[in-house]
């Protein structure tokens, strides 16, 4: 069976990467945009464990668990703002929310 | 590295354990704060004085570490004498963060539970020592996250104020992209070298086993990492907002305690991994980032009127001069910057404390509110002058020592970096305007009104005011100490 | 003996400690203003007695007098040290002398302010400053006190901070504060280049040691860029602090202030310390003639132009404000011209009859309840004798009348100028001692002569209490007779070999600038009888000025000047808006810096703004107005597109450059 080249697993969390950055970048929904820094980290797990079982160190695999745990944890943190904040503003459009500006 | 000799490995574990004393120490006052506000249910600053024993004891604990220089926890954690000074510059700030919050109104109102609070700062605290002796990518990305987790929650404390949710939003959000990126950067370096060790890494690069594309992409997003931490331009844009949203305290400690821990990191990070880097001009990369970010701040401080959100640009001002100071980057550099974060952590928390304190009385951080509130608080207005011209670097101050070892270090580097001194020279004539602004406010104007009521404080309130005054006075004047001791640590860092 | 140097600045800084911290605990005026005097009394003492016993056995070179050491780290070391030699027990004994009879004085000006405490504390604070500057044996003590007295003269011209004021785009006292603050922080930036320029070179700080190895290597450094640029730097802060164009605009706004820290600040001591630190360094001016050239050509311009802006003033303080800024370009130009002795001879005479006026101008503002315009005033001679009999010496020694103090030394300014640089730059002054003559009579003819033009709703003018007159009369001493220290060679030779007390004292501090100077120029001799023909024709210029003023004003109707103002009506504008100058640097400076950040910073960053731009001019501009401010638009999203934007950018930058 022919493996699958290393390029293949690094192109796809390059386009996994830069989807989302765009959706950070475009969608105004708050919980859209904790799913798409989610996907960022998500790419970065890929690349991380493409790495490390093309070089057979472990040391990527490690990270990766510690990107996960840190990922759960930022996402909680950031839905238990957004809820604190629709609580005050019942909006979670990003947009809206700009009251400290200038 | 990996050694299975169990009897090798677990002495080196106790090894590591003892050295790493101080950060255990950190971590059972966070549990033990969480602990204290369920025990103590009627007293509200029972945990709050559980941190600061905590802190007194980690810092008793650092004591024993001078001079000690290690590798612990198979080469994650570096403990130098350069780690140490800035653990040092962190746990004061931490402190006097704490000793803030007792007097802040914004935070004890409405019987708010705080104990998270403090064990929140306790848990911040331990991030920012992990990240001063990071020495390998997984312990870099989760010292900062550990650091920005807590800081996310504590931007937002005051959860029911709409400005603390909106600044924790933002917070969150850009940092999450940025601690993203960075992450991202790490696993093409990983990839490209076959290492998460730095010293490993430093070897591999300067023997240029690495190539150079994945070198270049991957430094320049680990540096935006380090650049959103201490808010270099153009990775600052979350820091004024979140100035402006977050309790007083918390932007004091942001402004001092975080930036200093991510120069900390960022260091060492350059030291091993850039200067060995053939491909990345990273001096010129890091002139151009010192130069956006001094005049950005600086010029944008001009036109504010929330005195938080000055304080934010003034900070972004202030990462400049230090970034400058890392362009050098050999012992004189490094031992300048340490100088600059030491009088600048001072100078910084007492005009946090006296916007604080002022925000307690006239409930604003309005600059327009402040008309002659300098002749109603005579003796925190004079306190507030001396850290204002220490901020601008007028000499007798700890601010003007910071800066002169900045620019010495750079006119010593050779005349190829004059024109940065220039350049930063010059905008410290501009930061002069809007910190006159302030004081123009406080004592040029107002009522003629000629019986001026007075406010009352604390005299614990004033206490802790002065007491951050004495060192801005004190090393302006006599800074001997402090330079041999930046000196000693930078000496043994390199060797 | 020298060792008591240490007490003089420590003195006044613990006036300033007890007074700041206690002052408002002790309520009693006489308590707070006999400490305030006593610590600047006694300091003056100190430097009396040390000058004393110097003259008697002068040492061989500066004593210095260490007190710590500041700075160490390797081969650079800062020591806190004091100097005393000539120079510096000179100007200490002015500012201690003239200071004390000015703090004197203030009993009785301040008496009854509500802070009367704050203003002799910021009196002390301002003494000590004053003190580190001219004691200091290395630069960079001097910048302390430089930076010091321009702290001090910021909180005392704001003193009155709830006080209307008219000025160019000023509205308050602190506007007024500040501005004095802001144009003497360019020049401060000139001084601190200037300091790191003498450590490049020299390696060193020490004023004794940097002028040593000047002068032992002069042939080098002769005419060498370095100098001139250390030089320029140098000056350029003396144009801050001693209000020289370009930067004199600020001291006749920082008339803002109490009149007696007029006096003391801005007319006898603190706008006399950029003349300190030239001559303190006259062996580095003298090595750069370019600068020297610089130093006599502004000293000159600024001489002139503000004479002429006095003539028209209606202000009582304006006028000496001005004039001030003019003996100032006097002194100026004699350093230019390498008259070191003859700037320095100027600074104590002036501080004399120039403190005195102030002092003067405070007691008739006193009594005219707060009237500073001299049109409103008139025929004040019969209410006020004391204050009219000593304004009056004053007036004759500033207008350089034989024998008065102010004659002696303007007029060895005025012979030297034209010995070492020819007619032209001594015509100009001359003719800038003709407008004081006529300005200055012109101020005693309408403030003490002609009828009332007051009105006695405050009730009647009425002479000072003797706590402001005593040292008015002291100082009128002291302007009249402090020029016999000065005597020229061609009026006293007939008495002994060298009259000239003040030359044979300060001589040994400029024998070095002297010897290049003279190495490079060739001493040209003039003969006396051109020199005494000159100072008649001074002499006669002067009694022209105060003639026409006489013939002007005398005249209840002012019918001659009034005659002038409409026939030459374009120049009357010109001088009453002192040359356009203050509007010049609101539009050209402070507009530009203010423009280019709010609009060009804000805009430029903000995409919006930028798209406006291209979308189309209309609806561009307004969108522009809208969104001029929207750096930090306040949508986190953008923040996060610029982020990314900028590491793009570093990245392409990188990859295809």
């Amino acid at each position: 069976m022919q493996a699958i080249p290393m390029e293949f697993y690094l192109i796809l969390s390059g386009i996994l990467f830069t989807i989302g950055v765009i959706g950070v970048l475009t969608r105004r929904n708050a919980i859209i945009i904790f799913m798409s820094i989610e996907l960022m980290l998500n790419s970065v797990n890929l690349s991380l464990v493409t790495f490390s079982s093309f070089m057979g160190d472990a040391a990527g695999e490690i990270f990766v668990f510690f990107v996960m745990a840190v990922a759960a944890a930022e996402s909680a943190v950031g839905l238990a703002v957004i809820l604190a904040l629709f609580r005050k503003k019942q909006t979670v459009d990003v947009d809206k929310i700009n009251l400290i500006k200038w | 590295m990996i050694n299975f000799d169990m009897n090798l490995l677990t002495a080196h574990l106790s090894q590591s354990i003892s050295v790493f004393a101080p950060e255990i120490a950190l971590l059972v006052t966070f549990i033990v704060a969480l602990f204290m506000d369920v025990v103590f249910k009627k007293t509200r600053n029972a945990s709050g004085y559980t941190v600061c024993v905590g802190l007194v004891v980690t810092g008793i604990l650092l004591c024993t570490q001078c001079g000690v220089k290690d590798n612990i926890f198979v080469s994650m954690l570096a403990v130098d004498p350069f780690a140490l000074f800035f653990k040092f510059l962190i746990l004061i700030s931490s402190l006097v963060v704490c000793l803030m919050s007792f007097f802040s109104d914004e935070l004890n109102k409405d019987d708010r539970k705080m104990g998270e609070y403090y064990s929140l700062i306790a848990g911040m605290t331990f991030g920012m020592f992990l990240l001063t002796g990071a020495t390998n990518m997984i312990m870099i990305y989760l010292a900062i996250e550990m650091m920005s987790l807590t800081s996310y929650v504590l931007a937002g404390f005051t959860k029911e104020i709409k400005r603390a949710s909106e600044a924790s939003l933002k917070y969150v959000i850009y940092g999450s992209i940025s601690s993203g990126i960075m992450v991202y950067g790490m696993s093409i370096m990983f990839g490209a070298s076959g290492t998460m060790n730095l010293v490993e890494l430093a070897g591999l690069i300067s023997a240029g086993k690495v190539a150079m594309m994945p070198m270049i992409v991957a430094s320049l997003m680990i540096i935006a990492g380090f650049g959103y931490k201490i808010s270099a331009v153009p990775f600052h844009f979350w820091t004024p907002d979140i100035y402006e949203g977050a309790p007083v305290t918390i932007s004091a400690f942001l402004a001092v305690a975080s930036k200093t821990a991510g120069f900390a990191g960022f260091i060492r990070f350059a030291q091993m991994i850039l200067t060995n880097d053939p491909f990345l001009d990273w001096k010129i990369v890091l002139a151009v980032l010192a130069v956006l970010t001094m005049c950005i701040g600086n010029l944008s401080a001009i036109w504010q009127n929330n005195a938080k959100r000055l304080m934010a640009y003034s900070a972004i001002a202030h990462a400049g001069y230090v970034l400058m100071g890392m362009v050098v980057m050999d012992e004189v550099g490094i031992s300048s910057i340490m100088i600059y974060l030491f009088m600048y952590a001072f100078m910084t928390l007492g005009a946090f404390a006296v916007i604080m304190l002022i925000a307690n009385k006239i409930g604003s951080e309005d600059l327009d509110d402040y008309n002659g509130i300098g002749y109603k608080m005579p003796v925190l207005g004079a306190f507030m002058v001396i850290f204002l011209f220490s901020l601008a670097g007028c000499p007798p101050t700890a601010g003007f020592v910071g800066k002169l070892y900045i620019f010495t270090a750079l006119f010593e580097s050779g005349s190829q970096w004059a024109w940065l001194a220039v350049i930063g020279i010059l905008n410290s004539v501009v930061s002069f305007y809007y910190y006159a602004k302030i004081m123009r406010n406080m004592y040029l104007r107002g009522d003629a009104n000629d019986t001026v009521e007075r406010y009352s404080f604390s005299s614990a309130s004033i206490a802790l005011v002065a007491i951050i005054t004495v060192p801005v006075v004190l090393f302006g004047i006599y800074f001997g100490p402090i330079v041999e001791w930046a000196n000693n640590s930078v000496a043994l860092f390199f060797n | 003996m020298y060792d008591l140097v240490k007490f003089v600045p420590l003195l006044p800084l613990l006036g300033f400690l007890f007074l700041g911290l206690l002052g408002n605990k002790i309520k009693n005026e006489k308590i707070i203003g006999s400490i305030g005097c006593g610590t600047v009394g006694i300091a003056f003492v100190l430097l009396f007695s040390m000058f004393w016993n110097f003259i008697q056995a002068p040492p061989e070179s500066a004593v210095i007098v260490p007190i710590y050491n500041w700075i160490t780290i390797d081969d650079f070391n800062i020591q806190i040290a004091y100097q005393v030699d000539q120079l510096s027990l000179l100007f200490g004994m002015i500012i201690t002398g003239v200071g004390f009879l000015i703090h004197v004085y203030s009993i009785g000006y301040m008496h009854g302010d509500r802070s009367f405490f704050r203003f002799f504390s910021y009196l002390n604070l301002f003494i000590f400053m004053m003190l580190n500057l001219v004691l200091a044996n290395n630069f960079l003590v001097t910048f302390l006190g430089w930076e010091g007295v321009g702290l001090c003269s910021y909180l005392l011209i704001g003193f009155w901070y709830d006080k209307k004021f008219q000025g160019t785009r000023l509205t308050w006292t602190g506007d007024a504060a500040n501005k004095a603050f802001i144009t003497n922080r360019v020049g401060d930036y000139g001084f601190l280049i200037g300091m790191f320029l003498v450590f490049i070179t020299f390696g060193t700080l020490e004023y004794t040691s940097v002028n040593q190895a000047a002068s032992n290597a002069y042939m080098s450094y002769y005419g060498s860029g370095i100098m001139t640029a250390i030089t320029i730097m140098f000056f350029l802060g003396c144009t801050g602090k001693s209000a020289q164009l370009p930067l004199a605009i600020w001291l006749p706004d920082a008339m803002a202030g109490p009149t007696s820290v007029s006096a003391l600040i801005h007319a006898a001591t603190m706008v006399t310390s950029g003349i300190f630190l030239i001559a303190r360094n006259s062996v580095l001016f003298a090595l750069a003639p370019d600068t020297m050239t610089v130093v006599l050509v502004v000293g000159i311009i600024t001489a002139f132009t503000a004479a002429s802006v006095g003539l028209v003033q209606n202000d009582l303080k304006k006028v000496l404000a001005y004039s001030t800024v003019s003996q100032l370009g006097f002194m100026f130009a004699a350093l230019g011209a390498g008259a070191f002795t003859a700037g320095v001879f100027h600074v104590m005479t002036h501080a004399f009859f120039k403190g005195l006026l102030f002092l003067a101008a405070g007691a008739i503002i006193h009594g005219m309840h707060d009237e500073q315009n001299i049109k409103k005033m008139g025929g004040l001679k019969s209410y006020m004798p004391k204050t009219y009999f000593t304004f009056l010496i004053a007036t004759f020694a500033i207008s350089g009348i034989p024998f008065f103090s102010g004659f002696f030394s303007k007029d060895e300014i005025l012979w030297s100028v034209y010995a070492n640089n020819g007619i032209l730059p001594w015509a100009i002054l001359a003719i800038s001692a003709l407008f004081t003559a006529f300005y200055m009579f012109r101020l005693l003819y309408l403030v003490f002569f002609g009828k009332e033009r007051f009105n006695c709703e405050h009730g009647k003018p009425h002479e000072a209490p003797a706590t402001m007159t005593i040292p008015l009369i002291i100082l009128a001493f002291l302007s009249a007779f402090g020029g016999f220290l000065g005597i020229p060679d061609v009026l006293g030779s007939w008495a002994s070999e060298s009259p000239n007390l003040i030359h044979n004292y300060l001589s040994p501090i400029f024998a070095d600038a002297n010897r290049v100077l003279h190495s490079h120029a060739g001493h040209s001799s003039h003969s006396s009888i051109l020199e005494l023909g000159l100072m008649l024709v001074s002499v006669l210029l002067a009694v022209f000025g105060i003639y026409k003023a006489k013939q002007y004003y005398s005249d209840p109707a002012w019918t001659s000047p009034r005659k002038l103002v409409r026939n030459y009506n374009g120049i009357y504008r010109m001088l009453l808006s002192k040359y356009k100058l203050d509007e010049f640097y609101f539009a050209v400076v402070v507009d530009t810096l203010l423009n280019f950040s709010k609009n060009f910073l804000w805009k430029i960053f903000d995409v919006k703004g930028i798209d406006g731009v291209v979308n189309g001019t209309a609806k561009g501009t307004l969108a522009f107005a809208d969104v001029a401010r929207k750096i930090q638009s306040g949508i986190v999203q953008n923040y996060a597109l610029l982020m990314t934007a900028g590491i793009v950018a570093i990245l392409c930058i990188y990859i295809f450059i």
